[in-house]
């Protein structure tokens, strides 16, 4: 191999690094108010200050924080049992795989319009409850979509998230059962037992990092909140898109400061985790030496 | 308690891994199951534990068949190769987890397994996690974790392989010593001869998924029923002839037999091979090397194919290149029926 091959192999992730922290730094520069092309020049807090004691913001912000949590809660909760059913039937690989990763590559705006032909009042369902007469009109069928409780967006994500846990999860989940379960069952445990005992704590650093990413994923993003979601109060992430294309160009601060907050927001859940994980194992090291 | 192994056959992708194994361990014996890699001994070890379901046959233990009875329900506990202890807890909890299973109270489980860790050598070690102790000392905790569930039956898969060889004299011994004080029937996996023939009651030879000889070590060491069998324990050279009137005779010996009467190989071990130097003689040591408590001779025969193999205890003045007449000792003779 010619000596420049690795540096011309690595060139695309460089070219999007580059691309990804410029467009980061010059977000959070224009929080700051500066932006020379609309003659914008101080740089000041006004913008966040604005945005944190505007009562949508606060409104915004606990609905996302409510759909980001419920939604990756459940996905891995629901995720780790579609795992452990795989993983105990001995679908690992192959079919079942294929079908997990295809449910992983449909995009969030695809899932949006499925979301909406079939739980939407005129949608597959409501038609199927009416035409079975469990309902006296389409109408009776409940509101799912564009509603404060967020059902259509949370489920949105559950069709994304859940195989993501299970795919994220699946292989190590695999092993550890194959070997450490195997022992758990031959000195004594029940499948039950092993699985809870055994199987599930050593895989939790998977499906903990799973949810991580699910949870930070869904916090930030714009889709599915802004095609499935109620008209007020809407998720972050949206709110920041509207400042974003206000005509008025100066109010593009507001919107960096919204995408700055996100990102700060984030930044700290994943500190927690972090400080969470390592705290077990700091235990666990004090542990080994009393 | 006994146990019985009776046709069982496995398949696992549609290949034939066990063929109609048929093995009886008495209550309390030691046995082996030595054969090379491949041959099915790990197998039969996961089929009598349950883990692995045979296509056909029974497994009885005591007389009572297990064949329906789930891993967790029948006692036949496997010491693993690569330990399997449970990374995420202490020693103490890891050898207190079949007790945790079996519903005892958490202050015996950990009474219990201070007592265990004690007879393997390990106490004070009980509350230290897997990733900070060596090799053996694993070997030993899982050990002391399958003596916690009480087997009826101990399986131990090839547990000495991963050891040097200092520490794996000491686990023999410390397992023989258990073995003996809690009295269980045990199943040793090896590939080991040595291993097999210094700690086991009895000896099955596997082939090919199959047992070939199932005896006790002399038996098996000294009178194999096949060439496979012996050549496993100890190679040397092979001379064809026959057996009449309890005398081989061949192209290049005659010596007494005690066999029937028939076409037979006749094994010469290098033990069974005398050596002593002269002048005039067709047999000539062409190497000779040193194998710490003894050395080899290799030796070909003038104007023949026949290429022979000696010990020599001691250092004697024999050397490469030097003529050597030969002397057969008949006990050590090994005749195989062709």
């Amino acid at each position: 191999m010619n000596k420049k091959t690795p540096y011309i192999l690595i060139m695309p992730i460089v070219l999007l690094g580059v691309l990804f922290i410029y467009g980061l730094v010059n977000g959070i520069i224009q929080s700051f108010g500066y932006i020379p092309a609309f003659d914008l020049r101080d740089f000041t807090l006004d913008y966040y200050v604005k945005v944190i004691k505007s009562p949508t913001f606060l409104d915004s912000l606990k609905l996302t924080l409510q759909i980001s949590l419920i939604s990756s809660i459940l996905s891995a909760v629901l995720g780790t049992i579609l795992t452990a059913a795989l993983v105990y039937t001995g679908h690992t690989e192959g079919k079942a795989l294929q079908i997990i990763k295809l449910a992983i590559l449909i995009p969030h705006t695809i899932v949006a319009l499925f979301s909406i032909s079939i739980l939407s009042q005129n949608g597959l369902l409501a038609r199927l409850f009416y035409k079975l007469g469990l309902i006296d009109a389409q109408t009776d069928f409940p509101l799912l979509l564009y509603t404060k409780n967020n059902i259509g967006i949370i489920l949105g994500y559950l069709w994304k998230e859940v195989p993501f846990v299970a795919y994220f999860s699946l292989s190590l989940m695999a092993s550890i059962n194959k070997t450490l379960g195997e022992a758990a069952e031959n000195l004594g445990a029940s499948r039950l037992k092993s699985f809870f005992y055994i199987t599930l704590p050593l895989s939790m650093p998977a499906i903990g990092k799973a949810f991580l990413i699910i949870l930070t994923f869904s916090f930030g993003a714009y889709d599915l909140p802004f095609l499935l979601g109620a008209t007020v109060p809407k998720a972050l992430p949206v709110q920041a898109h509207i400042e974003y294309i206000h005509p008025d160009l100066r109010h593009r601060p507001y919107a960096m400061a919204m995408n700055g907050l996100i990102l700060l927001i984030t930044w700290i859940m994943a500190g927690i985790y972090y400080l969470v994980t390592n705290s077990k194992k700091i235990k666990g090291d004090n542990h080994e030496r009393s | 308690m006994e146990l019985e192994i009776r046709n069982i056959s496995v398949s696992l992708s549609n290949k034939e891994i066990l063929k109609s194994i048929n093995l009886t361990v008495e209550n309390g014996e030691f046995i082996s199951l030595l054969g090379a890699s491949g041959c099915g001994k790990s197998t039969l070890l996961k089929t009598i534990a349950g883990i692995i379901k045979q296509r056909e046959g029974s497994i009885l233990l005591g007389g009572k068949v297990l064949d329906r009875l789930p891993p967790h329900k029948r006692r036949t506990v496997i010491v693993f190769q690569d330990f399997r202890l449970f990374p995420h807890m202490t020693l103490a909890e890891n050898i207190s987890f079949p007790l945790k299973m079996m519903g005892v109270n958490k202050s015996e489980c950990r009474k219990r397994a201070i007592e265990l860790l004690k007879k393997v050598k390990l106490e004070g070690y009980e509350d230290r996690f897997v990733d900070e102790i060596s090799g053996g000392q694993k070997q030993r905790v899982a050990l002391a974790r399958a003596l916690a569930a009480d087997p009826v039956v101990l399986l131990l898969d090839e547990p000495f392989s991963s050891l040097d060889v200092n520490l794996r004299k000491d686990m023999r011994e410390l397992v023989l010593d258990l073995q003996k004080e809690y009295k269980i029937t045990t199943i040793l996996v090896t590939h080991d001869q040595e291993e097999a023939l210094a700690m086991s009651d009895r000896i099955a030879f596997m082939y090919n998924g199959e047992i070939l000889q199932y005896d006790k070590p002399e038996n098996i060491f000294n009178n194999p029923v096949n060439t496979i069998v012996a050549d496993y324990f100890s190679e040397g050279t092979y001379i064809s002839g026959e057996i009449r009137d309890r005398r081989f005779i061949s192209d290049f010996f005659n010596i007494s037999a005690n066999k029937d009467n028939g076409r037979y190989k006749c094994l010469i071990r290098p033990a069974a091979l005398k050596v002593s130097k002269a002048n005039d003689s067709d047999f000539e040591v062409v190497a000779k090397v040193y194998q710490g408590d003894n050395y080899l001779l290799k030796i070909n025969k003038k104007d023949s194919n026949l290429k022979l193999e000696s010990i020599l205890n001691e250092p004697l003045d024999i050397e490469e290149g030097d003529k050597v007449t030969i002397e057969l000792d008949k006990d050590k003779l090994i005749f195989i029926p062709e």
